[in-house]
C-alpha cells in the first residue's frame, strides 16, 4: 500500500514532464467571500418576489407542490392538511429551534404525533429518533437555501436538524422564508465559500444537500417513476407577506 | 484485417438481439433528445463547457497540489485518507475495514470505480454481502450482469425482463409496470439502508479547497447510503479532485443536463466527513480511497484528456456503435467512445486491439463531450501505438504498408488501378460489383461496390482540357 | 475587370477511380462560373486512410508527394470533407515540420476548400441553375459537419437551385457508418448503421440522396442498391451540373 508520500511524489513527477494541453485556469473565487455573500444577501433583500416565482415554477416544473403562507402561524395549518389528504398521523420535524416552530402545540391536539429531532444526540435518543424517522409517512424541515434557478431546495445537516427527515418519510415538507431565496446556483457558490472561509461555520453538519423534487429513476425502460428509495414527494411552504 | 476476434462475436451477437436493438434505440434515442432540449435552453451552456475543460486541465497542470490539498482537509473534517495506487491495493483496503469493523453488508450506491476494481466480487469472497442500490445497478445485479451504459446501467433490459428477475429472486409475482416494481425495489432495499454496516460510493467530485466529497443522484439511495450506516467509504479516481466550490458550480450546471436533461439531478450530495457528535444521522467513520490505477500515467500521456471525464454518458448516447450493440458487447467496464479510452488507461494497449476501431470516427462524441474530449484524435492515436507497437496483426501492418507505397507511387497506384479494372471484369453484374473474395467480401456481403471506372478521371482530364 | 479566380481539383482518389463522372460535373460546373480549372497531374490519395487506422508514416510519405503537386495553387477544390479535412486539419501536423514540404503544407492547408464551402464562402455564390429536377435529401457527411463545421453552404446551394425540391433528413447528421476501413472491419456494424440511414432515407420520399463525400456516396448507394431501391445517391456536383456533361 502506498503512502502518501508515495503516491503523491509519482503524480508530481508526472505532472512535471506534462507540458498541459493549453493554457487554463480554475475558475475565479471571490477575494472576500464573505462580503460577496454579503453583497448577494442585499441583492436578493431587492430581488426576493421574481426569485420566489422563479422558484415557484421550477419547484412545480419537478414536481414540488409550493404553498405560500402569510405567517409562521398558518404553517401548521398547511402541515395538517397534507397530513390529511395522506391519511398520516405520524410525523418526524427538525428541532424547533431548527425549524423556527415548533408544530407540536398546535397538530399535537389534532390528533398527530410529531417526533422532534433532539439536539443531544444521546444514543438512545438517536436510535429512538431514527425509528420514528423510518416510520412517519411526512418528515418536516426548513431549508438554509432555495435556489429559484432549478426549483432546488439546500439544507444542511447539523444538531436537531436529521438527514433522515427529508430521507425517509414518503413525503418531505420543507418551510422557509424570503432570506433563503438565491437566484443561481453562482450565489450558492458564493454561499458556499463564505460558508467554508467562515471557520466555525465550515465545521457544522457532515453534509449539505441539494434536493431538487421527488426522488426518481428511469432505469427500467427509461420510463420515469417518482419515490425511488428517497421522497415521492416534496412540499415547499413559502412563509412570507407580499 | 484480423479474422474474427471476440469482440467482432459479442458485437454480431448483440447486432442479432431483438429486444435489445430496440431497448438501445429507445434509450439513446430519447437521452439524445432530452440532453438536447436541455442545452438548447441554456445559452450560457456553451460557455460553462469551455469553462469546465479549463478547469479540469488546469487541476491536472497542479494535481498534486490539490489531492494533497484534498486529503488534509478530509482529515480536518475526521475522515481518514487511504491512497490506493493500483486496484488491489483499494480492494484489500476496503476488505480490512470490513473485517476490522465486523462488516457484514454492504449497501452501494453505483460507482463505475467501483466496477473497475471489481469490488463486490472481492466483498462477496470475503464473506461481506454488497448491495446494489441504485435501480438499475440493482437489477443487474440480481441477474448476475455488469452494467452495460455509465449512467442507465440496465438499459438493455426490457420491463418484462425486469419483471420477470424481480419475481424470480424476490420470490413474488410482480406486473410488468415501473410503478410496481420500483416500489418493489423500494420496499427490499430499505430494509437494506437500514441495516447495513457500510456504505460503499463512488464520487463524482472531490472539493479540494474544503475537503468535500460530491455525489451525483436521483434515486435517493447515494443519500441513503451516506447517512444510515455507520462507515461510509468511499472510492474516487484521482481526476476526480477539482479546486474550490466555485469551480463545482460550474461542473453541476453541465453534468446533469449531459447526462439526462435535467437542470440539476434530484440529490447533489456534499459530504463532508463523518457525522458531527451532535447529529442524529450520518457515519461515525468516512473514508475516501484516492484511487490511481493508471490514470496518474496518462498526465503526461496520449489519453490525459481522457482524464477529463465527468461519466455523464452524452458520448455513449450518440455513438453510432453504441447504439447499435450496446455496452456488454464492449466487454469491459466501461464501454463506449469515452470507454474505449478508459480500457486503454486502466489496462493498456493490447486491451484495446479490437475496440481501437469500433469506431467510424464520426465526431459525434467530442461534439456532445461536456468537456470537449477530442476522442476521436485519440482512437486515431492508440490505432497509431497498435501499429508501432507491432500489436496490429503482422498481416494487417503489411498490407497497410503496401496500400502506403501504392498511395505514394503515381506509378504504382495507376498500376494498381488498372490491375483492379482487369480482376473485376468476370465480377461486374448490371454495372455493379456483388460479390467479391477475401477482404473485399467483407464489403459485398451486405452492400453493392461501383466498379472501377473504366477510365478513371486523370484519364478523362484531356478530354475535358 | 475582375481577376478570373483559378482552383486547381484535387480529385480524390474515390472519385478518380470509381467516380469519375462527379469529376467531371465538378470542371463543369467550375467553369460555368467563370473558374479556370487546372488538374496537377500525379495525384494519388491525400493519405486518410492510412491516418485514421493509425499508419502515419505511412500517411506522411503520401502527403509529401500529394503537397509540392499544388504548389502552384491558389485555390485547391476537393470533392471530398473528409480529404479537404484531411489537409487542412491533419497536414500542418503530420508533416509540418518537415524542412522540404512543412510549410508548403500550411500554405495547402489555407488554400484548400471542399467543394461548397468553395461555391458559397470563396465564389459567394448560392443561386445555381440546373435541369436537375426532383425531390433530394442531404445527408451531412462527419468530416464535413464535425470537422469542418460546414452543414449550411450544401442546403443552401440545394435549396437555391429552382426545381430541386429539399427535404430534410431525419438524423441527417448521423453517421452512415462508412467510416473508411470500419467499413470492412466490422461490416456488420457498419451496415446496421446504415440501414437506419436508409431507412431515414426512406422516410423522406425522396428520389436521391446527395453528400459531399465519395465514400458516404459508395456506402449509401451499395445498401440502396443492394436493397433494390429506387433512391440514388449522388454527389452535390452532379446535381447542380445537372445532365450539363457534354
Amino acid at each position: 500500500m502506498a503512502t502518501r508520500g508515495e503516491f503523491l511524489e509519482r503524480i508530481r513527477r508526472e505532472v512535471r514532464r506534462a507540458p498541459g494541453l493549453f493554457p487554463a485556469s480554475a475558475a475565479e473565487r471571490p477575494p472576500r467571500p464573505g462580503e460577496a455573500a454579503a453583497a448577494a444577501r442585499r441583492q436578493m433583500a431587492e430581488r426576493w418576489p421574481e426569485a420566489l416565482e422563479r422558484f415557484r415554477q421550477e419547484f412545480e416544473r419537478v414536481n414540488g407542490v409550493f404553498h405560500r403562507v402569510a405567517g409562521l402561524d398558518e404553517v401548521a395549518g398547511v402541515i395538517r392538511d397534507i397530513a390529511r389528504e395522506k391519511g398520516a398521523r405520524e410525523l418526524v420535524a427538525w428541532a424547533p429551534g431548527e425549524l423556527g416552530l415548533d408544530l407540536r402545540p398546535s397538530l399535537e391536539p389534532q390528533g398527530f404525533s410529531i417526533a422532534v429531532a433532539p439536539t443531544d444526540a444521546r444514543d438512545d435518543a438517536r436510535q429512538r429518533h431514527r425509528e420514528a424517522a423510518a416510520r412517519a409517512p411526512i418528515g418536516v424541515t426548513g431549508a438554509d437555501f432555495a435556489l429559484a434557478e432549478t426549483g432546488t431546495l439546500i439544507l444542511i445537516s447539523g444538531a436537531g436538524r436529521p438527514r433522515s427527515t427529508s430521507l425517509l418519510p414518503e413525503t418531505h415538507v420543507a418551510v422557509f422564508d424570503r432570506e433563503r431565496l438565491l437566484e443561481t446556483l453562482e450565489q450558492v457558490g458564493v454561499m458556499l465559500e463564505a460558508l467554508h472561509a467562515d471557520a466555525e461555520r465550515s465545521m457544522s453538519g457532515g453534509v449539505i444537500s441539494f434536493i431538487t423534487g421527488p426522488s426518481r429513476t428511469a432505469d427500467i425502460e427509461l420510463t420515469l417513476t417518482r419515490g425511488v428509495h428517497g421522497p415521492k414527494e416534496v412540499h415547499a411552504i413559502f412563509v412570507g407577506t407580499r | 484485417m484480423t479474422a474474427s476476434s471476440r469482440f467482432g462475436e459479442r458485437a454480431a451477437v448483440a447486432l442479432q438481439d431483438a429486444h435489445l436493438q430496440e431497448a438501445l434505440t429507445i434509450a439513446t434515442t430519447k437521452f439524445i433528445g432530452l440532453r438536447k432540449d436541455s442545452f438548447a435552453g441554456f445559452p450560457q451552456g456553451e460557455g460553462l463547457r469551455d469553462q469546465a475543460r479549463a478547469i479540469k486541465e488546469a487541476t491536472l497542470q497542479k494535481l498534486d497540489h490539490y489531492l494533497e490539498q484534498l486529503a488534509d482537509n478530509v482529515e480536518r473534517l475526521g475522515g481518514h485518507v487511504h491512497w490506493a495506487t493500483t486496484g488491489d491495493e483499494a480492494r484489500e483496503t476496503i476488505l480490512r475495514l470490513c473485517r476490522d469493523r465486523g462488516v457484514k453488508m454492504a449497501v452501494k450506491s453505483k460507482s463505475m470505480a467501483t466496477e473497475e476494481i471489481e469490488l463486490n466480487e472481492a466483498l462477496e469472497r470475503a464473506g461481506v454481502t454488497p448491495i446494489e442500490t441504485d435501480l438499475g445497478e440493482y437489477i443487474i445485479q440480481l441477474a448476475h450482469e455488469k452494467p452495460s451504459h455509465i449512467i442507465a446501467p440496465a438499459i438493455h433490459k426490457t420491463m418484462g425482463q425486469v419483471a420477470d428477475l424481480f419475481s424470480r429472486e424476490l420470490k413474488e409475482r410482480f406486473a410488468a409496470d415501473p410503478e410496481v416494481l420500483t416500489a418493489a425495489a423500494r420496499k427490499e432495499l430499505r430494509q437494506k439502508f437500514l441495516q447495513a454496516d457500510m456504505g460503499i460510493t463512488g464520487a463524482n467530485f472531490a472539493v479540494a479547497d474544503t475537503g468535500t466529497v460530491v455525489l451525483v443522484t436521483n434515486e435517493g439511495n447515494g443519500r441513503m447510503v451516506t447517512s444510515l450506516p455507520r462507515i461510509h467509504v468511499a472510492v474516487m479516481g484521482i481526476e476526480k479532485v477539482i479546486p474550490s466550490m466555485t469551480d463545482l458550480m460550474v461542473f453541476l450546471a453541465i453534468l446533469a443536463r449531459s447526462a439526462t436533461g435535467q437542470k440539476l439531478s434530484v440529490y447533489t450530495t456534499l459530504v463532508r466527513g463523518p457525522r458531527r457528535s451532535a447529529e442524529v444521522d450520518g457515519p461515525e467513520e468516512f473514508h475516501l480511497i484516492l484511487l490511481d490505477n493508471g490514470r496518474s500515467r496518462q498526465i503526461a500521456g496520449a489519453l490525459r484528456e481522457a482524464l477529463y471525464c465527468l461519466r455523464c454518458g452524452a458520448c455513449l448516447n450518440v455513438c453510432p456503435v453504441y447504439r447499435q450493440i450496446g455496452g456488454h458487447a464492449y466487454g469491459e467496464t466501461y464501454p463506449g467512445p469515452i470507454g474505449i479510452l478508459l480500457t486503454a488507461m486502466l489496462k493498456g494497449d493490447r486491451a484495446v486491439k479490437d475496440l481501437a476501431h469500433a469506431s467510424s470516427l464520426c465526431g459525434a462524441c467530442q461534439e456532445v463531450c461536456p468537456v470537449g474530449i477530442d476522442i476521436p484524435r485519440m482512437l486515431i492515436e492508440l490505432r497509431h501505438r497498435l501499429d508501432r507497437e507491432r500489436i496490429a496483426p503482422l498481416g494487417e501492418r503489411l498490407m497497410f504498408g503496401i496500400f502506403g507505397r501504392v498511395l505514394a507511387s503515381p506509378a504504382l497506384f495507376r498500376l494498381g488501378a488498372a490491375l483492379g479494372r482487369l480482376a473485376q471484369r468476370p465480377l461486374v453484374r448490371d454495372g455493379r460489383l456483388r460479390s467479391l473474395p477475401l477482404l473485399f467480401g467483407r464489403w459485398t456481403r451486405s452492400r453493392d461496390l461501383p466498379p472501377l471506372a473504366s477510365r478513371p478521371f486523370s484519364k478523362r482530364w484531356k478530354d475535358l482540357a | 475587370m475582375k481577376n478570373q479566380v483559378r482552383a486547381s481539383l484535387l480529385v480524390t482518389c474515390l472519385v478518380d477511380l470509381f467516380y469519375p463522372e462527379i469529376g467531371v460535373a465538378i470542371v463543369k460546373l467550375l467553369r460555368r462560373l467563370g473558374v479556370a480549372v487546372d488538374f496537377p497531374p500525379g495525384q494519388t490519395c491525400c493519405g486518410l486512410p492510412l491516418f485514421n487506422s493509425g499508419y502515419h508514416d505511412e500517411a506522411a510519405r503520401v502527403a509529401r508527394r500529394m503537397i509540392p503537386i499544388f504548389s502552384g495553387s491558389e485555390h485547391v477544390v476537393v470533392p471530398s470533407g473528409s480529404c479537404a479535412w484531411m489537409i487542412r486539419k491533419e497536414y500542418p501536423g503530420l508533416v509540418g515540420g518537415d524542412p522540404a514540404v512543412g510549410s508548403q503544407a500550411r500554405t495547402l492547408a489555407e488554400r484548400t476548400h471542399e467543394l461548397s464551402q468553395f461555391l458559397v464562402k470563396v465564389l459567394g455564390v448560392t443561386r445555381l441553375e440546373t435541369d436537375f429536377r426532383g425531390r433530394v435529401t442531404y445527408h451531412d457527411s462527419c468530416h464535413l459537419l464535425r470537422g469542418l463545421g460546414e452543414s449550411q453552404s450544401p442546403r443552401t446551394l440545394l435549396g437555391g437551385a429552382p426545381g430541386v425540391e429539399l427535404v430534410e433528413l431525419p438524423g441527417a447528421d448521423e453517421c452512415c457508418g462508412f467510416g473508411g476501413s470500419f467499413s470492412v472491419r466490422l461490416p456488420e456494424v457498419s451496415t446496421s448503421i446504415l440501414d437506419k440511414k436508409i431507412a431515414n432515407i426512406e422516410k423522406t420520399g425522396a428520389g436521391c440522396v446527395v453528400a459531399c463525400d465519395a465514400g458516404c456516396l459508395m456506402q449509401m448507394s451499395g445498401g440502396l442498391g443492394r436493397k433494390g431501391s429506387p433512391v440514388r445517391a449522388l454527389h452535390l456536383a452532379q446535381i447542380l451540373a445537372g445532365s450539363d456533361l457534354s
